[in-house]
């Protein structure tokens, strides 16, 4: 399944740099997905804590972290939750454990290798903008 | 500029653009099905800010009354799928037609995206998912517009 980076404005004028993401949608929302970036250097996958209560999805509060995302400290708890992403025709669910964090400093949710990556062989081109993501069973 | 007056279904109203920015202000965008005006960055159907702005009910006038209205006063008036159309007096600006355009306005807030289109804007994704449900749509994708490069990045430190 591929997938074209994502252009965005930046708020002085021009563009900031385009970001490889992909729609995923949260088990509970049907109506959109969620735009994620593929962050290779996160263990975990990370969603705002605002999705979770939207879904209707209760995360672990015995398993809540405090720590340092994005410059800020915000507390994250976890829960196992279907994920799916798409492209075309095709189409892939996944049961993964996301980190539901509160504040939520990003645009994105972010997809880390629990979670998302150890699900999915992944190729990019950051030159020609796009990444493909093929599931690994 | 100053108030215009304007006759809708045998009413008198005096009409300026702060009054129409005022009385959507407070609104979400309802669905564009064809015509739309461009308020503050935001695609409105017109008869939703005439309805808004007069108290109307939206019986009691057309989409294109409440349109010609609304570019008279200066807002940009278009039809989905085509090029907006700056009022004569508007000032030149740039076109939003690429994506990246209709995203500038909304830097900041969450939005919901279908087919390039911002079908709606808030400051909370529920709000966002509140509107979609009301109003029985579905989009492509949902996200906050990042204000910075931080903030369209990743876990790591920079």
């Amino acid at each position: 399944m591929r997938f074209p980076f994502r252009h965005l404005p930046a708020a002085g004028g021009g563009q900031l740099t385009p970001r490889p993401t992909l729609d995923v949608w949260l088990e509970g929302i049907d109506a959109v997905p969620l735009a994620s970036l593929l962050d290779t250097g996160a263990l975990r996958t990370r969603f705002s804590r605002d999705l979770a209560t939207a879904a209707g999805i209760e995360p672990d509060e015995d398993l809540a972290e405090t720590f340092a995302l994005g410059g800020a400290i915000v507390t994250g708890a976890p829960a196992r939750v279907l994920l799916r992403i798409g492209a075309g025709d095709d189409s892939y669910a996944w049961e993964a454990p996301v980190w539901f964090c509160d504040p939520w400093p990003f645009g994105f949710q972010l997809l880390g290798l629990e979670g998302f990556l150890q699900h999915f062989r992944v190729t990019l081109s950051a030159y020609h903008e796009w990444l493909d993501c093929k599931p690994e069973q | 500029m100053t108030a215009k007056a304007v006759q809708i279904s045998g009413q008198q109203f005096d009409l300026d653009p702060r009054r129409i920015v005022r009385a959507v202000s407070r609104a979400l965008p309802e669905p564009v099905r064809d015509h739309y005006v461009v308020i503050e960055g935001r695609r409105y159907p017109p008869k939703q800010v005439i309805a808004l702005a007069t108290g109307l009910d939206r019986a009691d006038f057309t989409t294109h009354q409440a349109r010609r209205i609304l570019r008279r006063l200066g807002f940009t008036a278009a039809r989905r799928g085509t090029q907006p159309t700056p009022s004569a007096g508007a000032a030149p600006r740039r076109p939003a037609a690429d994506p990246v355009e209709r995203l500038r306005p909304h830097i900041g807030e969450w939005v919901a995206v279908k087919d390039d289109d911002v079908l709606v804007a808030a400051d909370t994704p529920a709000t966002v998912l509140a509107w979609l449900a009301q109003h029985d749509q579905t989009a492509d994708s949902m996200f906050r517009v990042p204000e910075t490069e931080a903030a369209a990045g990743g876990a790591a430190p920079a």
